[in-house]
């Protein structure tokens, strides 16, 4: 024993009342306990040990990946989404391709620069309109979808202790935040940007269209790529953001929704009253669609310049995944 | 496992003047450890530094000065390495209630880089171990409490880790259960050949698993050594129930020079020599009292807990003052 340590040589253990109550001056009656039932064992266990060899840090991340990715497909085995979130990222899917059907009944109808072909034929603004439309896209279905998605992903691990689980193991806050933030933008980007690619090239397939076409339409094409992916990455950060502060699903997904509603509704109001956009940079969807319109060489809906909603929009990330960062690190692994 | 293959007797964790301040608080304070392999409890009062201890020891935290290694790991700069070779079975709920409890472990093992399809097989395997082998289909949000800590323990063993790190493993359990995740426990140690580091607020289960102790206290290591050797630094003492005239015997005890302690009709005398026996009944005859019973009194783990709680200054009258209802389950 060092120096430093308790010695506790010749004390006494406490004193405790035993052998029934009183003060031992009077008689009293023994009580005898009965003989508990022998239970018994149903099964032999045997230790069994493992000589296995431990995977590398993709194997573990990619573990991540895929029990929230796979889980939409299948619950089993993964991280369950509730069947109506399901459903409802299937349903909004399906809507995303809805200009497909459309396009192919111009195709069969020969409608060459008619009205079906201006409304969903491949031009800047359909392309644009495809990622970026106000109403159906970015307000019923993709804020939605996010919602949906980013939910619980951090929030259920603050609330189930499931952080533990993770970084009890050899798996870094930069690993886990990075999985977790990969599998929200992929499930985004799997009915976001896949359903414009399949909007795109179904247009070139159902019209048959040449070289000539490819080579005028890719530039439009790519700007919209790119105006999808800063939408995925945007949406991501704020909802993996509000998911990380809480410990309910239900605080992120409406969180997200008012924050996109609610900045959209009053710099709407402030522009009817105030005939200015400039407030529109406190949007991210107004920054996302002044982006994209410049990205896809449309003349912009708003007044203020563009430089404002892109530092709006880096600003809008930076905040968003220095919180998400911060609320990860906060995350335990024993009680305090 | 024959004995040429066992592992050495060097200490898995070996800690040197560890200190870890958390703003102005000091959480760690000088923490010199040697553990051995085997069972080792972690004993202290809520907030004595055993969590920032384990955090130390997993890598998770960076330390404020000192230097310590687990499995000659680096605990400053091999965190991950560590946490590869250690089962962490932490003391709240860390478990998915939608998933399957194989999928559960299944998910563990696949967090610490195992493939799918070894980790699917091995968690078949620590669920039939844990006793859950028939639940194993079950979701976690139907489990009671037994069953989820033996599903945190399926999950820390997953991928047989040397060392097995319990934070309150029998928490809330009921006797069968506890007896149960003790069985275990011990069977990991004597037959797995592993170590078990455990934190109890629960002395009767360190004492049946562990053979030594550390005991923490305001961040300091006041406490590491055996069992058996802090049991022998304690007076040994007779204990015997009276009936007829404990007062009488007290007194009679008293006057031959013989120590005693009192409490209803429970008196305990100190073990002077191999003559106190004879001494006492000598005077049970004198004064015609009964001594219906009459033993060495062994002191156990919580005495000794009580006793260093004590000598610091802390004022603790029972385990039963560290409990919390999550310790209990409500009860």
């Amino acid at each position: 024993m060092s120096d430093k340590q308790i010695d506790i040589e010749g004390s006494q253990t406490r004193m405790e009342a035993a052998f029934g109550a009183g003060d031992g001056d009077d008689e009293a009656t023994a009580i005898v306990a009965k003989r508990q039932a022998s239970l018994g064992q149903i099964f032999e266990q045997k230790y069994r040990p493992w000589d296995g060899k431990l995977g590398p840090r993709w194997m573990r991340n990619y573990a991540i990946y895929r029990h929230h990715v796979y889980g939409i497909f299948s619950s089993k085995g993964h991280r369950q989404y509730h069947p109506m979130v399901r459903l409802m990222i299937l349903v909004i899917f399906l809507a995303s391709l809805t200009p497909i059907p459309m396009l192919f009944l111009s195709s069969l109808t020969g409608d060459q620069g008619g009205f079906l072909e201006k409304m969903w034929g491949i031009n800047r603004y359909n392309l644009w309109g495809q990622i970026l439309g106000y109403f159906p896209r970015n307000l019923c279905m993709w804020p939605l979808l996010t919602a949906i998605v980013v939910g619980g992903m951090i929030s259920d691990d603050r609330q189930n202790g499931t952080s533990a689980i993770y970084f009890s193991r050899p798996i870094s806050r930069i690993d886990y935040t990075a999985m977790k933030f990969l599998s929200v933008a992929v499930i985004l980007a799997f009915v976001i940007i896949f359903s414009y690619f399949a909007y795109y090239t179904s247009a070139i397939v159902f019209r048959a269209e040449g070289w000539a076409f490819l080579a005028d339409t890719l530039p439009m094409f790519l700007g919209g790529i790119l105006a999808g992916f800063t939408l995925v990455f945007t949406y991501t950060s704020i909802g993996l953001a509000l998911s990380s502060i809480s410990q309910s699903r239900f605080f992120a997904a409406i969180g997200f929704l008012s924050i996109i509603y609610g900045t959209k509704l009053v710099s709407l109001l402030v522009e009817l009253q105030f005939e200015t956009t400039f407030l529109y940079a406190i949007s991210p969807y107004d920054c996302l669609a002044h982006l994209g319109q410049f990205l896809l060489g449309l003349p912009p809906n708003y007044d203020h310049p563009l430089s404002f909603s892109v530092v709006s929009l880096i600003s809008m990330n930076a905040i968003s995944i220095w919180i998400l960062v911060n609320r990860v690190t906060s995350l335990e692994v024993t009680r305090e | 496992m024959p004995e040429d293959d066992r592992p050495d007797e060097a200490p898995i964790i070996t800690t040197k003047s560890l200190r870890k301040m958390y703003g102005p608080h000091l959480a760690l304070d000088d923490a010199s450890l040697e553990i051995p392999r085997g069972a080792v409890g972690i004993l202290g009062p809520n907030g004595a530094g055993k969590s920032t201890l384990f955090k130390c020891l997993l890598g998770l935290i960076s330390t404020t000065s000192g230097e310590g290694s687990v499995l000659g790991h680096d605990i400053r700069t091999e965190g991950e390495a560590i946490r590869s070779k250690i089962g962490y079975m932490p003391e709240y709920n860390s478990l998915d209630p939608n998933l399957f409890a194989i999928d559960q472990v299944r998910y563990a093992g696949e967090l610490l880089g195992m493939n799918s399809k070894h980790a699917t097989q091995r968690s078949h395997e620590v669920l039939e171990y844990v006793g859950l082998k028939d639940q194993r289909y079950r979701k976690i949000e139907t489990f009671s409490t037994g069953m989820l800590q033996a599903t945190k323990l399926a999950c820390a063993l997953v991928h047989d880790p040397e060392i097995l790190i319990c934070d309150e493993p029998t928490n809330g359990l009921d006797q069968r259960a506890r007896s149960f995740m003790l069985q275990t426990l011990s069977r990991t140690v004597n037959e797995g050949y592993r170590s078990v580091l455990m934190s109890s607020h629960v002395m009767d289960d360190v004492q049946e698993l562990c053979s030594s102790i550390v005991m923490i206290h305001q961040g300091r290591i006041v406490v590491q050594r055996s069992i058996e050797d802090l049991v022998d630094q304690v007076d040994r003492e007779i204990e015997m129930s009276i009936w007829g005239g404990a007062s009488k015997m007290e007194e009679a005890l008293s006057s031959v020079g013989l120590e005693t302690r009192r409490l209803g009709r429970v008196i305990r005398v100190k073990m002077e020599d191999d003559s106190t026996i004879d001494k006492i009944l000598v005077e049970a005859v004198n004064t015609g009292i009964q001594i219906r019973q009459m033993r060495e009194y062994e002191p156990d783990l919580e005495d000794i807990f009580l006793l260093v709680m004590d000598k610091l200054g802390a004022e603790i009258k029972g385990t039963e003052d560290l409990m919390t209802p999550e310790h209990t389950g409500g009860d």
